[in-house]
């Protein structure tokens, strides 16, 4: 159900105001959604200011300096650093993205922090992807393959290889689907762009035998045809992959076979 | 305690682009494409009750206010075909980069715009 609005107990109010103590010219503002679930409070904006003459490129520097200089209360996840764990996943200036690829001299103005869109929030900017993984299991992610263990590789020719580019970099990072408007009305029914694309890439590896029953597993009004070309997952893959490609790909594969 | 836990903003505070932004105009202009549609069609079926309802039908589109209908109407159907054009292609598998995507959205917004124009014009000398 399309549901503009927050629900009560979500609306996000304004928060508190960390004046910078540090004497720096170079300040930025920086907005960040926090909410503590031992406060039963709602949502709020806290404000910092932060001396950018001592912060290192990346959105996520800056968040590990609030939390070890200004407030040590904020939450967040976050591990490798490098764009590879997908953790960090959060959306900042009104777009998806990892805090640790994302430079914060590409926003203008004030960095704006939230959680991921239309997550349930457990605390500050952690949100809740238990259902996304529900649905990435329902996919059964794993290859499927009846062969005898012989003792050697099971190979594949280079163009069937080829085939899984731009798919098996996907990290999981959940950046897509919290982007698709479409997934946010139909989370719970619709797979999203995230574990189709997973989805996907299980149904075109050559080595995978049961191509056809993952495909009629797939096609479903609501899981897969929740997808109108949107193309807010593309646009958000901080992995440069293409999520409506392969969406696209699966419905064409149901069309043609 | 999960009922507790609020829900992250989503459309509030997420950035548009082009993509999103035609999506959502294709849905409206669908909408509107069938409301128009309907009611062309009771209008031709009213032309069974003589002329009376044609005049005043006449009289309200000759209006500014009924010329500036005609002309968003013209133009929510322009929109409608080129961006439905854009979906056929997808539906083909090709144009799902991202460069791609962009400049085919912007094809569709200024092709509309002149779709309008050549349509208004075109129907001008007809008439």
């Amino acid at each position: 159900m399309v549901q503009i609005n927050l629900p009560k107990n979500s609306k996000v109010q304004k928060g508190e105001y960390y004046k910078d103590k540090t004497g720096s010219k170079n300040i930025r503002k920086v907005n960040i959604y926090r909410w503590d679930p031992s406060s039963g409070k709602n949502p709020r904006i806290d404000t910092y200011e932060v001396d950018m003459d001592n912060c290192p490129s990346k959105v996520l520097d800056l968040l590990n300096k609030i939390k070890n200089e200004i407030d040590p209360s904020i939450a967040y996840r976050r591990s490798c650093a490098h764009g590879v764990c997908g953790s960090c996943a959060m959306n900042m200036d009104g777009k998806n993205g990892l805090a640790c690829t994302k430079p914060h001299s590409e926003i203008k103005g004030d960095i704006n922090i939230y959680p991921l869109p239309h997550l349930k929030v457990e605390k500050d900017l952690i949100g809740d992807l238990s259902t996304l993984y529900k649905q990435y299991h329902s996919v059964e992610p794993w290859l499927k393959n009846s062969k005898k263990d012989d003792g050697k590789e099971n190979l594949q020719s280079i163009a069937d290889r080829a085939k899984l580019d731009g798919l098996y970099e996907c990290i999981m990072c959940a950046c897509c689907s919290t982007s698709c408007p479409s997934y946010w009305w139909n989370g719970d029914k619709y797979l999203g762009p995230a574990v189709l694309l997973q989805a996907y890439r299980w149904i075109i590896d050559s080595r995978d035998e049961e191509r056809k029953e993952r495909l009629e597993k797939v096609a479903d009004e609501l899981k897969l045809y929740r997808c109108h070309t949107i193309m807010n997952c593309t646009n958000a893959c901080p992995k440069g992959l293409n999520p409506a490609k392969a969406i696209a790909s699966i419905k064409k594969m149901l069309a043609t076979t | 305690m999960d009922n507790n836990k609020p829900l992250s903003p989503h459309i509030q505070i997420y950035s548009w682009n082009i993509s999103s932004l035609i999506s959502i105009s294709h849905r409206i202009t669908g909408v509107i494409n069938i409301v128009v549609l309907t009611i062309i069609c009771f209008w031709i079926a009213s032309f069974l009750f003589g002329n009376s309802i044609y005049v005043i039908v006449q009289n309200i589109l000759n209006s500014f206010f009924g010329k500036f209908l005609v002309i968003g109407i013209t133009w929510s159907f322009s929109f409608q075909i080129l961006s439905e054009i854009r979906h056929l292609f997808w539906d083909l598998g090709y144009g799902f980069e991202l460069k791609t995507s962009n400049i085919s959205g912007a094809i569709v917004i200024f092709g509309s715009f002149i779709m309008t124009v050549l349509i208004y014009i075109l129907g001008r000398q007809l008439i």
